[in-house]
């Protein structure tokens, strides 16, 4: 039997957070039936919505559900209160994040603009301090290399150590996550193996399979689907430059299939982000409330790859700047990557654990 | 014939077509008519100039006018010196017919006879007036529906006695913290309204009221009611009208202890809550409250049924204790949430509170814990079950009708007004609201139905037209409802009276009083001229001046019937005038096929039938007597309550009367009809004349 402890300040934190007028909410259901996601057994959002109405913070937090719902946005264009189920869930996600960052204050840090001097002067301060122990913070002489302003050695150690510490991190507050799943939905009668799931929830991630449901949100599916591709495809592009630096075969060409491959990723990064902030800008009824949250991924992505871009530009066009561009690029990447477990982006780590877990207990 | 009878006959709508008119004609000849005229459309301007015409200076008993339906066109060949008889040659006969077809024309001549025999055995009814009439009203009860009603009354230039058994006016009304929101823009709670209407009852010259008082006793009839009052004080009044707004009593909480009730010092009831409230003792409310919905409503251990303001009050009370406490937390379980009407605004102003907690589910249990209290709830939107802990716990609890027996009515059927459901009086709360069963007496307020106070202020505005109504029609001598400016009355031929009281038990008004021996005293003007007394009496005692026995019975032998080896069959259909005419009006104007071999005779309540004519019916060789009513039982639509029971009942003393006369019990049968089911008819008629059929023809034919 559940204790019932509200927890009004979760209440109206997701409140503002949503807009939504929870309360009203008259659980007639219908966001659950219009779902194309919603498991059959006890399917969301309608609960998590008497859940949220009533401040149950430890129903939701570790609550696998909230994560199987891609914000297609099909439950708020049924809803006949107008509580807006989507943007409800979306905000019980951003509060997840910062429930189970780790170090908390983290999680703090990338939730509210008022904290973002703070969170930019982080990464500026740290590669500052980076480059003056590598002994290269100036402006080097000659045509534009960036490994005289960050040699090689020094930037693959220090930002592979730092991704290494903070995805550490979170690791701890994911497998608190892992473990407040078990406790609110407890395995049922099917199940399927942890590697059967994860393979299956691979193809659907790669397949994008969970959003062609959609009907209030299609171009979602397009815009998320380049954005993810041109993500992976940067990934492997950065990775081989990784190993090139290494074998001494940096920088690529213009020519390289990889320096292409990179250049046809960002082509569909700049497709994708410019298809979500149409949505968001122009859109509003469907594409739901945009917050901070929403709008740092969107812009910190737009930024990352548009600093890439002119990066690459400089250094064929020998631009007196580059060096400027190439330290603000290395900010952008640090407020991707090293901050991920923090923003909007660390769905990738909650909802592919949510979808596997799922999958094991037979939810999926 | 002596008494001279002019005919009119309508050749419009299809009638000419279908029906032969100077055949019918020559039966209005045959039959001693003073005069017969044919129109082509009677009901034209140049038509009824042409009736009217024709009637002037014409020394007449009455006039048949052989159209359509007398609920087509109703009122417009209506005399003030003759009696006026409709003959439906339109929707019973041409458009449900074969037209030019011998039976169709049997069928037009059987129902002009049948009209002429209607009128000729009728008189015009002498208007019933009272030794007394009084214009005055009582009121009794002063909370918000009794202040209403006097000061509704007033308004409308009646004198009002207001009769209060507490020591001020107000009543529930004015005990509460607030009202429930009634106007735009619904969101907050409003000042009671009773304030200002105590205030204004304070201005009215024409309005007696008197606290601390009760009624003693109530005797006599509408325009003369004599109403002995007790308390502060002694007296006898005289009233035209009462309205009854007696209001309601909370439900005994002693029977919900499963809910904690006397178990738990912390758990109140919604009136206990108010209380609070409205004596601004706020510390005492703690800063965990939970309301239990339907905590009495909606169960049938308790109250069945749904008492209309408790959610709103339940809202009202959350909002209270959010205002004077903002950290308090609030929780409401239920059943459903219902507010009606725009109340749903409120209810949406009162979800926007972050910590008002709301969820469907069923209390199992509420047991203590420490100092605070556990309440146990199954079945929530929540979850399976779930346990709450909080520091009070609010029944919301429901109405319970104040008992009618107050009244101390004089009559023979008893004191109270007669009950239909869960207590409340019996008014047929669809079709006659404030009505109740005893004519002249309204009820209003929570004790006609469980109600919030703006459907009080309107229920009271409705019972007081009611309660103007009775009496300029009682002054008129006329019948009050349903069959509102009726001039006929039943009158009693004493002589033969054996005093076997059935007539005083059976009618559904109790218009009859009774003596020591048993002897039916009358009391017209409580009459609702339904004629079920008619049907009731063994000795045929009792008649209307336009509706008798003997009427009835020449009106069944004008119709024709055609020996055996015709092969043509005759039903003879009694229908009542409310429902079931009305439906077969339908089918005409549906132009459905109905048989020419059943002859229709519309009766003012389906319990209004008498034995005798029935057994008349088959001695004169109808084969089959078909008895169409209104819809008995729980949710009956008989406009006269019990009629359609009755007939029922009565089926037994039939099928004796049938075995004496040798015959089979499927030679009467009795159907119960609504008023939307025309499309039934043919389906009935065919049924029954297959029926007949295997029974063969009655072998009184022809003797």
């Amino acid at each position: 039997m559940l204790r019932i402890k509200p927890d009004i300040r979760f209440k109206k934190e997701i409140t503002r957070i949503s807009g939504s007028p929870l309360g009203e909410c008259i659980q007639c259901g219908n966001c659950s039936a219009v779902c194309s996601l919603a498991p059959e057994d006890r399917p969301f959002p309608r609960k998590e919505m008497a859940w949220a109405a009533w401040g149950l913070k430890d129903k939701l937090m570790g609550n696998p559900d909230i994560w199987l719902c891609h914000q297609c946005g099909d439950c708020s264009t049924y809803c006949p209160r107008g509580v807006r189920p989507s943007d409800v869930l979306a905000a019980v996600r951003k509060i997840t994040i910062q429930h189970y960052a780790r170090p908390g204050f983290m999680g703090k840090l990338l939730s509210s603009p008022a904290y973002l001097p703070v969170a930019i002067a982080i990464p500026v301060v740290i590669i500052s301090v980076i480059l003056m122990m590598a002994g290269t913070f100036r402006i080097p002489e000659g045509p534009v290399n960036y490994s005289k302003f960050f040699p090689h050695i020094w930037l693959n150690t220090t930002f592979t150590a730092m991704t290494l510490f903070f995805y550490g991190m979170a690791f701890i507050g994911l497998r608190k996550f892992w473990k407040d799943m078990k406790r609110i939905i407890p395995a049922g009668g099917r199940k399927s193996t942890l590697f059967k799931s994860i393979l299956q929830v691979l193809k659907e991630v790669f397949g994008h399979s969970k959003f062609s449901g959609c009907k209030s949100n299609k171009s979602r599916n397009l815009a998320h689907l380049l954005t993810f591709f041109g993500f992976v495809l940067l990934l492997l592009v950065t990775l081989y430059a990784i190993v090139a630096s290494i074998t001494h075969h940096y920088p690529l060409s213009f020519t390289n299939p990889f320096k292409i491959l990179g250049n046809i990723a960002s082509l569909m990064l700049y497709t994708g982000i410019t298809i979500m902030i149409a949505r968001r800008l122009f859109d509003r009824g469907n594409a739901g409330r945009s917050n901070y949250d929403d709008w740092l991924l969107l812009i910190s992505i737009l930024l990352l790859t548009a600093s890439g871009t002119l990066v690459e530009a400089a250094r064929f066009l020998e631009w007196g700047w580059a060096y400027h561009l190439y330290f603000f690029h290395l900010v952008c990447v640090w407020f991707l990557i090293m901050y991920l477990p923090y923003t909007k982006l660390a769905h990738i780590f909650y909802r592919t654990l949510a979808m596997v877990y799922a999958r094991s207990v037979g939810r999926l | 014939m002596d008494r001279k009878i002019g005919i009119f006959i309508c050749s419009g709508c299809d009638i000419g077509k279908s029906i032969d008119i100077s055949r019918l004609k020559a039966v209005a000849e045959k039959h001693g008519a003073a005069f017969c005229r044919e129109h082509p459309a009677l009901c034209s301007k140049n038509g009824t100039d042409f009736y009217y015409s024709e009637l002037e200076n014409k020394e007449l008993h009455g006039v048949v006018i052989a159209a359509c339906s007398p609920r087509s066109k109703a009122g417009m060949f209506d005399h003030d010196r003759l009696l006026t008889e409709r003959v439906n040659l339109r929707e019973q006969v041409s458009w449900v017919m074969e037209p030019g077809h011998q039976d169709t024309q049997s069928a037009a001549e059987d129902y002009l006879r049948m009209g002429i025999a209607r009128v000729a055995g009728s008189a015009r009814p002498v208007p019933f007036r009272d030794s007394y009439h009084s214009s005055e009203i009582l009121v009794v009860g002063a909370g918000i529906t009794g202040l209403t009603a006097a000061l509704e009354a007033d308004s409308a230039g009646y004198v009002v006695h207001l009769v209060e058994k507490a020591d001020r006016p107000g009543g529930y009304a004015s005990k509460l913290a607030g009202q429930i929101p009634y106007k735009e823009p619904f969101n907050r709670i409003a000042d009671p309204v009773i304030f200002k209407r105590i205030e204004e009852l304070g201005t009215r010259k024409n309005i007696n009221l008197y606290i601390k008082t009760t009624i003693a006793t109530i005797k006599g009839q509408p325009g003369n009611f004599e109403v002995t009052l007790h308390g502060a004080y002694n007296g006898t009044i005289r009233v035209g009208a009462i309205v009854t707004a007696m209001g309601m009593k909370p439900y005994d909480p002693s029977a919900l202890s499963h809910l904690g009730y006397g178990r738990l010092p912390g758990v109140l009831t919604s009136v206990e809550f108010e209380e609070l409230i409205a004596t601004r003792r706020y510390s005492e409310i703690p800063g965990r409250v939970l309301f239990i919905q339907c905590a009495d409503s909606r169960d049938r251990e308790h109250l069945p049924y749904c008492s209309n303001t408790c959610c709103g009050t339940t809202l009202k009370q959350a909002t209270y204790i959010r205002e004077h406490n903002p950290s308090a937390e609030v929780y409401i379980i239920y059943k459903d949430i219902r507010t009606p009407g725009l109340q749903e605004k409120f209810y949406r102003a009162v979800q926007g509170d972050d910590a008002i907690m709301m969820t469907k589910g069923a209390v199992t249990g509420v047991n203590p814990n420490g100092n605070q209290i556990d309440v146990e709830v199954k079945d929530s939107l929540i979850d399976e079950q779930i346990v709450i802990p909080v520091d009070m716990v609010v029944l919301a609890v429901g109405m319970v009708p104040t008992a009618t027996e107050d009244l101390n009515l004089q009559y023979r059927q008893g004191t109270g007004l007669p009950e239909l459901k869960y207590r409340f009086p019996d008014s047929h709360f669809i079709c006659f609201p404030y009505e109740t069963r005893r004519t002249g007496i309204y009820a209003a307020g929570t004790i006609r139905a469980p109600m919030d106070i703006p459907s009080c202020m309107a229920d009271a505005s409705g019972a007081v037209f009611k309660a103007i109504q009775c009496i300029e029609a009682v002054k008129r001598g006329e019948a009050v409802h349903p069959r509102s400016g009726d001039l006929s009355w039943p009158e009693l031929y004493m002589d033969r009276c054996t005093d076997c009281k059935r007539c005083t038990e059976e009618c559904p008004f109790g218009s009859y009083d009774e003596n020591e021996k048993g002897t039916p005293i009358p009391n017209p003007a409580r009459c609702r001229r339904c004629g079920i007394c008619i049907g009731s009496c063994p000795e045929r005692v009792i008649s209307f001046k336009d509706y008798s026995i003997n009427m009835m019975t020449e009106v069944i032998k004008a119709v024709h019937i055609p020996d055996e080896f015709e092969e043509k069959p005759r039903i003879l259909a009694f229908v009542c005038e409310n429902d079931a005419y009305p439906a077969f009006d339908m089918a005409g104007i549906k132009r459905l096929s109905i048989s020419p071999y059943v002859r229709i005779i519309p009766v003012r309540c389906i319990g209004s039938v008498n034995k005798v004519w029935i057994s008349d019916a088959l001695s004169l060789g109808f084969d089959g007597i078909l008895q169409i009513g209104c819809k008995p039982g729980e949710d009956y639509q008989c406009h006269y309550i019990h009629g359609s029971e009755l007939t029922e009942k009565r089926g037994k003393n039939l099928q004796e009367t049938l075995e004496t006369m040798m015959l089979e019990p499927e030679r009467i049968k009795t159907v119960f009809l609504e008023i939307n089911e025309y499309d039934k008819i043919p389906g009935i008629i065919n049924d029954y004349l297959e029926e007949i059929e295997l029974i063969g023809p009655n072998p009184f034919k022809g003797m």
